[in-house]
């Protein structure tokens, strides 16, 4: 048994009872580990038509195939369940540590389903896993938490701590779960199922090893990923923004490559990016109504590289990672020791809302890592409560006197504060910008910007029309990381995968908001490479390096003795995938009805600005990605062919693997 | 697979002390065992045993070793990729970054945190993804 542990924990919380559930070689042969065991798990024990906070929902904390082995980029886990948000599959995706403490503690996942009569953590160490009272922290939040957690736990070797602060103990649909004092498991509202559950935290202390049948090859493997991350983009961060306005050339796209990617990840983190997104049209203005226009390079240039470099203290790598795009924060004033803030809260809380105020930024950073919110939905939420302040649509009686202009610092760090402890206009306003709307019977809902109910991270669609088609038929909707058309020249997987097109050096940018079937092909493959890298613990900056500078097929089969070929591994990719959306199709969500908001979409198109006139025909799109994968084209239901040709027919009528 | 401990144990409790993951358990004079569930193989137990009564996974019988005589680990900087593997993979908790010394970026690489608690059993290199951990003798620590 190698690579995986061949087994997983199941808790009770109901009940209180605690129980290991075994796996053969051929169960991870067909759905590797991840998030394809969990789509494996959740598929079958979650009930038709669950409740996200009710106790047949299931709350699965997994790790990875390649986690723990001597591979790079290896360290991600997983939440995932059914998310209370979208009411679709549910996944948070999140580095630090953790995956490895799963393993550690002998499991591939851990998974708890039921309601606790009261407050507990689950703490496994050596001599096995129990639930405890967490009756003492419910209230506290996710630093504090974690803080008392290691030291009351503080043995022979480090705990890995998972941990909800208020906004998950509120039952805040877009709470997100804490680990290693910040980083979030943020997105699909899982913070949530854990309060709803009464589950506080996960305090993990075990030490099993994890083996890998090939070590040896696994270094060899592993020097050319190592040494090209090593480049050190030679550029000064004012040029960051320069590097945006070539490209917004809105005729020619260049090929994208990962190591230039990688090497300004390497030198500042994700927030390198920020004045090249603003002036790119990547990074969404003023609610996605506005352009670099109205957050002007005088603006961005508080949130540059090299602003925000001067406040690091160290650099932050998660584990396995040879990048260290991560970064600690001094403490300074009222902004709290912290990590960085990364690109997408920077963004959500800068150029979204128009506030050029650094400091702001990070202190908003600090409360919402604290309490446990997601950042990409609570910026988006905050914009669109300041557009419908702007439009009249609510006032200041409605917001308890707060003063929701564009750009009023004060006011959105009051607006968050509130949000975080459900105050007024905050309670309501914590459960995303869709359910707001609802709740305040606000009917025009163009200022809402999600993808099937989840707010859209800050890469607009308008700019690669591929962020667009993902964040639809993806099984977790709204998503930035599950797919894009620029991530599709950096994964070069035409490299490794027979029958894939190789995009040329330069093409047309215009050309690719065109539905065509190699779009779809394309697109399916990127979809494809998705799960099968969640399956095996590896972290997406990792894989934009390239599929042949990356050995992640090489790695899996190093690590597990097989001999799969990349076809094959991009057939599990698939299964994962298509058994997701049989979750979804299980739980009553219809696929065609998975819509990006307009605004998002170009309809109608910006009039000036990087995008303008760039418009999105998602159903045409939709079309070719269906059809690709074997989905039907006019629902997106998986056909029972595909069912059948991907070996999920014994799952879906219920008769098991 | 894990050790086992033979009929020549004298019951002198010096392997419980030292065995990170508590797998071994027995009266004070009376022969102890080892819980394979628990074994993590790091060898600990043979190395301190004083009358060789613990037998390697392979059947073979594990080396008392003077603690002063037991293997450190030393780091190179130039290949550590500073990735944290070996932190988290330590099954006693004596590694840990250090504070980067003012290094531009402040990139910060492991070291030996508590040399007393290292129980020398290599889980370190053996996991570390870039060979950037060697095991030698104490002597040869800087």
């Amino acid at each position: 048994m190698s690579g995986f542990m061949g087994k997983i924990l199941w808790v009770d919380l109901t009940t209180q009872t605690i129980e290991e559930e075994k796996f053969s070689e051929e169960i991870y042969k067909d759905y590797l580990s991840g998030m394809g065991l969990a789509a494996y798990l959740l598929y079958q024990r979650i009930p038709e038509h669950a409740d996200p906070l009710g106790p047949e929902n299931i709350i699965g904390f997994v790790s990875g195939l390649l986690t723990g082995t001597p591979s790079l980029f290896t360290g991600r886990w997983m939440a995932v369940g059914k998310s209370p948000l979208t009411k679709t599959w549910g996944d948070a995706n999140c580095g630090g540590y953790l995956s490895l403490s799963i393993k550690r503690c002998g499991y591939d996942g851990i998974f708890l389903t039921g309601i606790s009569p009261k407050p507990v953590y689950l703490y496994i160490g050596p001599k096995g896993a129990e639930l405890r009272d967490a009756s003492d922290l419910w209230g506290k939040d996710t630093r504090q938490t974690e803080s008392i957690l290691r030291e009351r736990h503080n043995g022979k070797r480090i705990p890995g701590v998972a941990c909800i602060g208020q906004a998950g103990e509120n039952c805040s649909l877009i709470a997100g779960i804490s680990h290693d004092h910040g980083r979030m498991a943020a997105r699909s509202g899982l913070g949530a199922v854990m309060g709803s559950k009464k589950l506080k935290a996960l305090v993990l202390a075990g030490v099993k090893p994890v083996h890998a049948v090939d070590v040896e090859k696994m270094r060899v493997l592993n020097h050319k990923p190592a040494k090209l991350t090593r480049f050190r983009l030679p550029v000064p961060d004012w040029a960051m923004s320069w590097l945006g306005k070539i490209l917004r050339n809105p005729y020619i796209s260049l090929r994208m490559d990962g190591i230039l990617y990688l090497s300004i990840l390497r030198k500042w983190g994700t927030v390198g990016l920020n004045q090249t997104s603003v002036e790119w049209g990547d990074a969404p203005v003023k609610n996605w109504s506005g352009t670099y226009s109205d957050f002007t390079e005088k603006d961005s240039k508080f949130i540059s590289p090299g602003i925000i470099y001067k406040w690091e203290e160290q650099k932050y790598h998660c584990l396995a990672c040879p990048l260290g795009c991560g970064g600690e924060l001094r403490a300074t004033g009222e902004i709290p020791e912290n990590h960085k803030p990364e690109y997408e809260t920077t963004l959500a809380f800068s150029g979204l809302v128009l506030n050029n105020n650094w400091e702001s930024v990070m202190l908003i950073n600090g409360m919402l890592n604290c309490a446990g919110m997601d950042s990409i939905s609570a910026g988006g939420t905050v914009a669109t409560a300041i557009e419908w302040y702007e439009q009249g649509l609510i006032t200041k009686e409605d917001t308890g006197g707060l003063d929701l202009s564009w750009g009023n610092t004060k006011s959105i760090i009051e607006l968050v504060r509130r949000m975080i402890t459900r105050e007024g206009i905050g309670d309501i306003l914590a459960d995303g910008s869709k359910q707001a709307a609802k709740n305040l019977h606000i009917r025009d809902t163009e200022a809402v910007v999600t993808a099937g109910g989840s707010e859209m991270a800050m890469h607009d669609p308008r700019m690669d029309a591929g962020f667009g088609l993902h964040a639809s038929v993806d099984p977790t909707p709204g998503r930035h990381t599950t797919g894009a058309f620029m991530y599709y020249d950096m994964y070069r997987l035409w490299t490794r995968v027979k029958g894939l097109p190789k995009p040329t050096l330069l093409y047309s940018k215009k050309k690719t908001f065109v539905p065509t079937a190699e779009m779809g092909r394309k697109s399916v493959a990127m979809s494809e490479y998705m799960n099968l890298y969640n399956a095996l613990g590896v972290c997406m900056f990792g894989t934009h390096l390239g599929a042949d500078r990356l050995p992640l097929f090489e790695w899996a089969n190093a690590v597990t003795g097989w001999d799969l070929t990349p076809e094959d591994y991009m057939q599990i990719g698939r299964r994962i995938l298509t058994l997701r959306q049989m979750f979804n199709v299980k739980q009553g969500i219809k696929p065609s009805e998975i819509r990006v908001s307009s605004r998002a979409l170009g309809l109608p198109p910006l009039n000036s600005g990087p995008n303008k006139g760039n418009h999105i025909d998602l159903d045409g799109m939709r079309s070719f990605y269906w059809s690709a994968v074997g989905w039907n084209i006019e629902t997106g239901i998986p056909t029972p062919e595909t069912i059948k040709a991907l070996g999920l027919d014994g799952i879906i009528n219920g008769e098991g693997a | 697979m894990a050790f086992k401990i033979t009929e020549a144990c004298q019951g002198c409790q010096a392997c419980v002390r030292i065995c990170p993951t508590q797998a071994i358990s027995g009266e004070n004079k009376e022969v102890h065992s080892i819980n394979p569930q628990r074994c993590i193989e790091c060898g600990a137990c043979g190395r301190v045993c004083p009358f060789q009564a613990i037998l390697t996974p392979e059947g073979h019988l594990a080396e008392h070793m003077k603690r002063t005589e037991w293997l450190s680990p030393v780091f190179d900087h130039k290949t550590c990729v500073s990735c944290g593997l070996c932190i988290i993979s330590c099954p006693v908790n004596c590694l840990d970054l250090d504070d980067h010394n003012g290094r531009i970026p402040p990139e910060s690489y492991p070291f030996l945190k508590r040399p007393n608690d290292c129980i020398g059993c290599g889980n370190c290199e053996n996991v570390c993804p870039v060979s950037a951990i060697k095991m030698v003798e104490p002597s040869r620590v800087k």
